[in-house]
Parts: C-alpha cells; sequence; structure tokens
C-alpha cells in the first residue's frame, strides 16, 4: 500500500517536471517584477497529467438542461485539447455537501491512474450561472485541495464557464492561462461570396460577423480580442475594415486608397497596423497609426511585398517579398530598415509571428501547401505538416502552442488545430460551404 | 518518512505553479490595453481615401469608378499568365493590341482591368499578384496609346474563379486580366 503510493507519487512528480520543467536545472527566486515564463512543453509527445472530471455538482437551482453534465464534459474536452492532460475515463456524481461520497469518488480515480481530480459546485440563479471549480491532488492521501476559484456567467453560454475554469486549470499546472475561453474567426462560403464567420475555439456557436454579400477576407483580431480587421470588397474594391463582432457598431474603414488595402497585422500593442497598399504602384507595406490615420511607408521595391506580421516585441515585421524571384519570407525593422531573406529554395507565403517570439511559420507550396516552420534568423526551417491535401493559413493561437489552419484534406476546406510539435490535428469546423483563413482571438476579456 | 517527503515535493511543485502563474498574467494586462479606447470614432474614418495621399495611380484624387457599372464587351478579349508571373506573354501582347486598337477607336469609353489568379497559392498573395497582373495589363495598353486616365484597374485575386476544378486547364484559365467598360 505505502510501497504503491511511493511510486505513484514518484510518477506524479516526473510528470510535474516534465510538465512544468524550466529550461534552467534549478527555479529562480520569483523576482518583485512579472517573470517571464517558459514552458518547454509542446504536449503531444510529452507525458501528461491524468485527470478526473466528473460531473459537476448542484447546489443551487434545478438543472433540467443537464448543466453539470454538459459543464464537465466540456471542460475534459478543453484539457484533452491542451495536450498536457487525459482524461481518466469513469463515471460518479458528487452529492451536494458529501465530502465523504467524495473522498470515495477520488480514491477511486486514483486508483484508476488520476494524479488530479477536476470537481465544479454549480448554481442555477435564474439567467446567471455561479460556479465554484476545485482542483484535487489525488496523489495525497488527502486528496489536498490544489486551487479554488469561483466564476459566474450567462446561463445562456454555459459552455464559457466550462472553457474559464479548464483555463484556470490550465494555469495552475503550468504557469499559463489556457486558451478554451478564445474565439476563431474565419472565412466561409463559396468563391465570390464569402463572410467573415467566428466560432468558439472549438467550433461550437458559430455565428456571422459580417452579412453585406460581398467578398469578405483575411480577418485578424485585435489585440484587445474586441474587433477584427478584415480585407473587404463590400465598397466594390478591396478596403481594409475594421468590425466590431461584440458590439453594435458600425464598421470602420481603415484604409480604402486606389489598389489593393490587404493584409492588416496588428502590432503588438495595438496602435500600429502593419498593412499592404499598392496606391504608389505595386504592393508594399505601410503602417497606419490606428488613432491618427498617418501612413508610413516601409517598402519600396518593384516586386509584391505583401504580407506582414509582427513579432511580439514589435521590434520586427516579417513579410513576404518576390523581390529575389519566387516569394520568400522576409525580416524588416519596424522602419523598413535592414531588409534580410530569411526562407529560400521554394515558395513561401502566410508568414505568421509565433507569440513567443521565437518561430515564424509559414506556407510553402511544393505541388501541395504545407506548413513549415522557421526561426527568426533563418535557421533550423522545418516542415509541420506532410498532407493530406493542402495545410495552409496558419493562425497562432495565444498559448504559442497551438495552431489553427486551413486543409482540403477530406475535400472541401475546412479549419482545423493542432499543437505546434505536429500532433495530429483536430477538425474544428463542420459543414458544406468552405471555411478558410483562420484567425485565434486572445484571451477574451 | 520518504513518502512524506516525496508530497512535500509535489506540494511545492504545485505551489511554485501557482506562485508562477500570479506573475505570468502581468504581460497579458499591459498586452490588453491596446487600440480600442483610443480608437477613432466610427464616422472618423482616419485613412479612408483621404485625397491627396492617393497618389501614382490615381493622381487627381478623383472618387473611384464602381465597378458593378462595367460591362463586359466582345471586342475585348481576356490575357492570360504564367503561374505566378505577371509579364504579358508574347502572343498575349497581340491581343493587347488589339484591345488597344478598340480602346483607341472607342475613345468615349473607360475601361475596368480585373486581376485574377488561380486557387492555388495564398488568398493574400494572390492578391497582390493579381494586382500586378492588372497593372503590367494597364502599362502595356498604356504604352500602346491608350489614355491612363481612361484605366482603373482592380485585383479579385483568387476570389472569382472562372472554373473551379483541379486541373491545369482551370488554373490556366483562371490566371487573366479581363476587360469591362462603361461610357464615360
Amino acid at each position: 500500500m505505502r510501497r504503491t503510493s511511493v511510486i505513484v507519487v514518484i510518477g506524479v512528480l516526473a510528470l510535474a517536471l516534465a510538465v512544468v520543467a524550466p529550461p534552467w536545472p534549478r527555479t529562480p527566486a520569483p523576482r518583485a517584477q512579472g517573470v517571464d515564463v517558459y514552458i518547454n512543453v509542446t504536449g503531444g509527445g510529452a507525458k501528461k497529467l491524468n485527470i478526473a472530471v466528473p460531473e459537476f455538482t448542484v447546489i443551487a437551482g434545478t438543472d433540467t438542461a443537464g448543466l453539470g453534465k454538459l459543464l464537465a464534459s466540456v471542460a475534459g474536452n478543453d484539457l484533452t485539447f491542451s495536450g498536457l492532460f487525459s482524461v481518466v475515463a469513469g463515471t460518479g456524481a458528487i452529492p451536494p455537501n458529501s465530502p465523504d461520497a467524495r473522498g470515495q469518488l477520488w480514491s477511486e480515480f486514483a486508483a484508476a491512474g488520476a494524479h488530479a481530480a477536476l470537481h465544479g459546485l454549480l448554481a442555477l440563479r435564474g439567467d446567471r450561472l455561479e460556479t465554484e471549480m476545485r482542483l484535487y491532488d489525488l496523489t495525497t492521501p488527502e486528496h489536498r485541495l490544489i486551487a479554488a476559484k469561483k466564476f459566474e456567467g450567462a446561463t445562456a453560454q454555459p459552455r464559457r464557464l466550462a472553457h474559464k475554469i479548464a483555463d484556470q486549470v490550465v494555469l495552475q499546472f503550468t504557469g499559463e492561462l489556457g486558451i478554451a475561453d478564445t474565439k476563431i474567426a474565419y472565412v466561409q462560403g463559396p468563391a465570390g461570396a464569402k463572410e467573415v464567420w467566428m466560432s468558439d475555439y472549438d467550433g461550437v456557436n458559430p455565428a456571422p460577423a459580417t452579412r453585406n454579400g460581398s467578398i469578405n477576407l483575411m480577418p485578424v483580431w485585435s489585440p484587445d480580442g474586441r474587433s477584427l480587421a478584415i480585407t473587404s470588397f463590400m465598397q466594390g474594391y478591396p478596403d481594409l475594415y475594421r468590425i466590431f463582432p461584440f458590439e453594435r457598431r458600425p464598421v470602420q474603414t481603415l484604409a480604402s486608397f486606389v489598389g489593393i488595402n490587404s493584409s492588416p497585422a496588428w502590432s503588438p500593442d495595438g496602435r500600429y497596423l502593419a498593412l499592404t497598399l499598392s496606391k504608389d504602384g505595386n504592393p508594399e507595406i505601410y503602417v497606419l497609426a490606428v488613432a491618427t490615420g498617418t501612413l508610413r511607408r516601409l517598402t519600396r521595391h518593384a516586386g509584391i511585398d505583401t504580407e506582414p506580421t509582427w513579432s511580439p516585441t514589435g521590434q520586427q515585421i516579417a513579410f513576404v517579398s518576390d523581390r529575389n524571384g519566387q516569394p520568400h519570407i522576409h525580416v524588416m525593422d519596424p522602419d523598413g530598415a535592414n531588409i534580410r531573406e530569411i526562407t529560400s529554395g521554394g515558395f513561401h507565403t502566410q508568414p505568421r509571428w509565433s507569440p513567443k517570439g521565437d518561430t515564424i511559420v509559414y506556407t510553402q507550396r511544393q505541388g501541395t501547401h504545407d506548413l513549415w516552420a522557421v526561426s527568426p534568423d533563418g535557421s533550423n526551417p522545418r516542415r509541420l505538416t506532410a498532407g493530406p491535401g493542402d495545410n495552409q493559413g496558419a493562425g497562432w493561437a495565444p498559448n504559442a502552442r497551438h495552431l489553427a489552419f486551413q486543409s482540403n484534406r477530406l475535400g472541401r476546406w475546412q479549419l482545423f488545430a493542432m499543437l505546434f510539435d505536429g500532433s495530429p490535428p483536430t477538425q474544428i469546423s463542420q459543414g458544406v460551404e468552405d471555411r478558410t483563413s483562420p484567425s485565434w482571438s486572445p484571451r477574451l476579456p | 518518512m520518504g513518502t512524506r517527503g516525496l508530497h512535500l515535493a509535489v506540494i511545492s511543485l504545485l505551489l511554485l505553479g501557482v506562485m508562477v502563474a500570479g506573475c505570468a498574467k502581468r504581460p497579458a494586462t499591459t498586452a490588453a490595453s491596446g487600440a480600442g479606447r483610443s480608437a477613432p470614432a466610427p464616422s472618423g474614418s482616419p485613412a479612408a481615401g483621404a485625397p491627396g495621399s492617393s497618389s501614382a495611380s490615381n493622381p487627381s484624387g478623383a472618387p473611384r469608378p464602381v465597378p458593378s457599372e462595367f460591362v463586359a464587351v466582345r471586342d475585348l478579349q481576356d490575357i492570360h499568365f504564367d503561374f505566378d508571373r505577371y509579364d504579358i506573354r508574347p502572343d498575349d501582347a497581340k491581343m493587347l493590341d488589339a484591345n488597344a486598337a478598340w480602346l483607341k477607336a472607342n475613345a468615349d469609353r473607360l475601361v475596368l482591368i480585373e486581376g485574377h489568379c488561380d486557387q492555388r497559392g495564398t488568398n493574400e498573395y494572390n492578391l497582390a499578384l493579381g494586382e500586378r497582373r492588372a497593372k503590367s495589363t494597364m502599362n502595356y495598353l498604356v504604352s500602346q496609346g491608350v489614355q491612363a486616365n481612361r484605366i482603373t484597374i482592380i485585383s479579385y485575386g483568387e476570389e472569382r474563379p472562372l472554373c473551379t476544378e483541379q486541373s491545369e486547364t482551370c488554373w490556366a484559365q483562371n490566371r487573366r486580366a479581363h476587360f469591362l467598360v462603361k461610357s464615360r
């Protein structure tokens, strides 16, 4: 008995280290100022923490809609998606105010291999839902309570509470919030009639964000998660607009110069947009100060310069240029100086700088399209997908561990998500129409 | 004894996780203080085609013509492009010569040149590529004596394909410059 628990604890210790292990051998003392957390977890190949997520316990109100089951299921799926956890199969409900029943269930889950347990308490109060999440360490004989936190939300959006709870669990184990409480914006519709849509990160709750019957392309979330920059033909030409999908607020025109107005990329502080304009003769990259409309031209070349993407520090901009022949990824300073080519020998577009800064993902065309990654200095180019079909249009999740992308591996374009390490993707959109150009929102306010 | 020690180790690890987490939140909040509130009012439209700032291809700063007012005419033929290219092929130059002659003979017409791409490649890049195709086509017509102020260009990238099959024949049809006209 004692021996077993020792083995379990050693196992958990190893797992905990695998999950939170920073690159330095000893954890430094936390500084007064915020410390950057460098978690070297990519999931997939890494060992996972086994977690039990039984049905949430309703402590007030009548759960006619089965929210206790729903929230546990959604949170469990979120934890699985994170790549850090394995949800331990098992059933069982904990009646309100029954610590003995809870202890009994935790013992059973521990025997089934669970290292931790997530339990939610749920109070239904009309149009409001209150939950309290509790996280237990099942490797301790007393099933120690690791964390407890209350969340409140609209009864009409129960899944969002489950996402917040799952994100909190990820925070407890990795030092960084999860990404379940996020949205994905994308383009949906046939050629010539594309609208911008958005859904929860898991594809649930799809809803249109534009409905103008025109061609709407390339949605990009602003860093505050309140708006999207899009390219739209709603006034006849490819112009750049800003829409506010959560507010009753009119569309704002960002750029409608002669020629193309496209490829918006928000600076990390949200004050600037890098974009492509052809008003001066051919596609060049400019930076627009959003508040004042001041425009600054960054590139001057007869070739195509497009698709800017900012480094998370705002100190560099990567972009696509065919100035040396085929389109390749280039990097420059934010004033347009110091341009250098970082990829070569192929057809490379769609650079997307990782929110953690150390990687740029791009699309390589070689017959079909696949996602590749390269370090910002041009070293270590490596393939992330290898078919089937085309895999392109990547968008980083705010944790810099997950990517959304579009693939026609099953026929029509659909959205998929995968861990950056190349684990098998999960399909996140369903339906008969093409879905393309995913943009992953920041963590929502 | 040993068990107890390991338990403590696990607890301290978990505590560490919590402490690190507390610090980790900080960068997120600074990043969130973004453009939103300082953004201009919806009517502001700061950069929206401000006259004077649109130079080169629209020297007069005149309003852009409405694309839906242009119609196709049998006399103006599409030209086509090689994959990822925007230079005019010799055979297509002959067709452009004919198009230029017709435009010079019908001086009351304005022309809209649409640049298109096949659906391979990526749509951001193709929007730029379609622009270059329309632009080289326009430059050729101007070199043949068509007045530049009669010509408007627009890129649809890969968004308006003529056909949607996955074949080189179909892709080749989609890589085109298309001509529409309207009376002045």
